[in-house]
């Protein structure tokens, strides 16, 4: 390929998009619908998954035991803990501690009579777990040991978040692949319009001995640039929802304004990668339709 | 330059087009192809510019064997031809200029050239001046005369036509033919399948004469025809047919 030809074929290109504008449109449309879809599918799933690390990161939860057992039963039963495979930190808070967090709610005067015999709590162990997933397991497992009161449930919303990602996952991927099955269609229709509309030139260039790859090079820029467009939309559309979307979420639930991802850490990510999925769909699109034109030859090409 | 040896061509719905076909045409010859509708003139030019594949025998044209050639190859066997359509096959949106240009732009030709050549291929098809006009402003003639230039443009060894003359009245296709002659004097090979025989008898040349998929003669009719007098009255021409059948 000349140098001298791509500025020719880009030409082309461009001129089957303007040619075949109402085509055109109606497949950026439609892409731009699709990579939305897929892309908030993404930046979701993305952000649960920040969202429960983060939350995993601070999860811990509280075994409660018995009031009656000892100071030394405790730590004894800390060990208990501690064997146990899934537990990857655990740390004794003992029950003068536990009062002292409920000082300030309780007020001076109710806290001084608490002290002593007089404290309601018992001694406590903050546990954190390895894999969130084992969540259930290691609980019953503790559960078993002799002296537990019982076990917080603080990490359920860890828990739920982890299920509810999983579902966005599956779902999100099947969506997915749906939407890229109908943009594929779409592209290689739009594209298979515009080679038949220029199905004269088509057979004029063969007879001449144009290559095929000369051929067919002006329709694939045209199923790229249209991909690119597309992606460009889509995610100036996504990052423009971006914000808003965030804040809102985050009136509803706190700890979302600082367990998800910003928009300066996402912005160039969303972009590459929604520009560059456009383009390949562009690409695999119009490569699908044009081989099957490309094998006719001459007056066949043109329907006579 | 072109050398068939015992081709046959069958269309897949069992049409036997050519049967059993050999011939050479030399470089700088002048041919006419002739016979019936339906005779397979068509067919053999389609097999010359590799549109169809012979079914049987043997192929050579400028030094390629089509009956080999890779598919790859075969967009630069048709750049050493240039061929001329009945239906002149114009695209409409385009105009002069860029109808004969789109030819060299199709094979990657860089935009400096292409403009050389189509000024000096348009003046010489005598169409100077309609560069900008489209060719449904134009004459039969003139767009057959487009046609032609595009067919030369590339500066193609043979230059192929078929039935150049069929949409256009009996004085435009003098000028055409006259055109042709001129570029055959120039050293290409000019191939024209034609009805009009009273055109192959006031220029003369090779005439192969095809019916029913067979080369039924093949022979020289001599004219004492001078391209400079051309431009009067065609009737002028005297013909001479003398039956020097050159049989292959
Ligand atoms: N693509 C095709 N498929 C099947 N049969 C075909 C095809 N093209 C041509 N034929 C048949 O082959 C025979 C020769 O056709 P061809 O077009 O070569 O004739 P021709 O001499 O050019 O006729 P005309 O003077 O009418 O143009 C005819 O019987 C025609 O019907
Ligand atoms: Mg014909």
């Amino acid at each position: 390929m000349k140098l001298s030809s791509i500025g020719y074929l880009f030409k082309e290109g461009f001129k089957n998009i303007w040619n075949n504008r109402m085509m055109s449109l109606a497949s950026v449309v439609v892409l731009v619908s699709c990579l939305i879809i897929t892309g908030a599918a993404a930046l979701i799933s993305v952000n649960m998954s920040t969202l429960i690390s983060k939350v995993g990161d601070d999860n811990q939860i509280t075994v409660f035991l018995e009031k009656e057992l000892s100071d030394l039963d405790s730590v004894r039963l800390g060990s208990e803990i501690g064997k146990i495979k899934n537990v990857e930190s655990y740390r004794f808070n003992s029950r003068s501690d536990v009062l002292k967090e409920y000082r300030k709610s309780l007020g001076d005067d109710i806290y001084e009579s608490m002290q002593g015999d007089g404290n309601p709590f018992g001694n406590e162990y903050k546990v954190r777990l390895k894999d969130l997933s084992k969540y259930n397991d290691t609980v019953t497992q503790i559960q078993k040991i002799e002296g537990i009161e019982k076990v917080s449930d603080r990490s359920d919303v860890a828990g739920k978040l982890t299920k509810l990602n999983y579902f966005v996952t599956i779902v999100g991927s099947w969506v997915v692949l749906i939407l890229a099955v109908v943009t594929l269609f779409i592209i290689s229709n739009t594209i298979k319009m515009t080679m038949y509309s220029r199905r004269f030139e088509i057979s004029i260039m063969k007879s001449v001995g144009a290559t095929n790859s000369f051929v067919r090079i002006p329709f694939i820029i045209e199923a790229m640039i249209i991909g690119l467009l597309s992606g460009l939309l889509a995610s100036a559309a996504l990052l423009g929802m971006y914000n808003p979307v965030r804040n809102a979420a985050s009136g509803i639930i706190g700890m979302i304004a600082d367990s998800t991802l910003t928009f300066d850490q996402i912005w160039l990510p969303a972009l590459t990668v929604m520009s560059v999925i456009g383009i390949m769909i562009g690409l695999i699109g119009s490569i699908i339709s044009i081989s099957r034109y490309l094998n006719k030859e001459g007056g066949s090409i043109i329907g006579k | 330059m072109i050398h068939l040896e015992n081709v046959s061509k069958v269309y897949p719905n069992g049409t036997e087009a050519l049967k059993n076909i050999s011939l050479d045409i030399k470089q700088g010859e002048f041919v006419f192809i002739v016979g019936p509708s339906g005779a397979g003139k068509s067919t053999f030019l389609k097999l010359l510019i590799r549109e169809e594949k012979a079914t049987f025998g043997k192929i050579i044209v400028n030094g390629r064997d089509l009956m080999k050639i890779r598919k790859r190859k075969i967009p630069y066997l048709r750049r050493t031809m240039g061929i001329v359509f009945q239906d002149f096959r114009l695209i409409d949106k385009m105009n002069i200029y860029d109808n004969v240009a789109f030819a060299m732009r199709a094979i990657g030709t860089p935009e400096k050239a292409v403009k050389k050549r189509v000024k000096y291929v348009l003046k010489l098809v005598g169409l100077n001046g309609t560069e900008k006009r489209r060719p449904n402003e134009i004459s039969g003639g003139e767009q057959q005369r487009v046609s032609l230039a595009r067919a030369l443009v590339n500066n193609p060894e043979i230059l192929i036509a078929d039935e150049p003359t069929g949409n256009i009245d009996p004085e435009r296709s003098f000028e055409i033919m006259k055109m042709l002659v001129e570029i055959n004097k120039r050293g290409t090979t000019v191939i024209i399948v034609t009805h009009e025989h009273d055109l192959v008898k006031k220029f003369g040349g090779r005439i192969i004469r095809i019916a029913d998929g067979e080369i039924t003669h093949d022979e020289f009719i001599h004219t004492k025809y001078q391209p400079d007098k051309l431009s009067d009255s065609p009737e002028n021409t005297e013909t001479d047919n003398s039956e020097e059948a050159e049989n292959i």
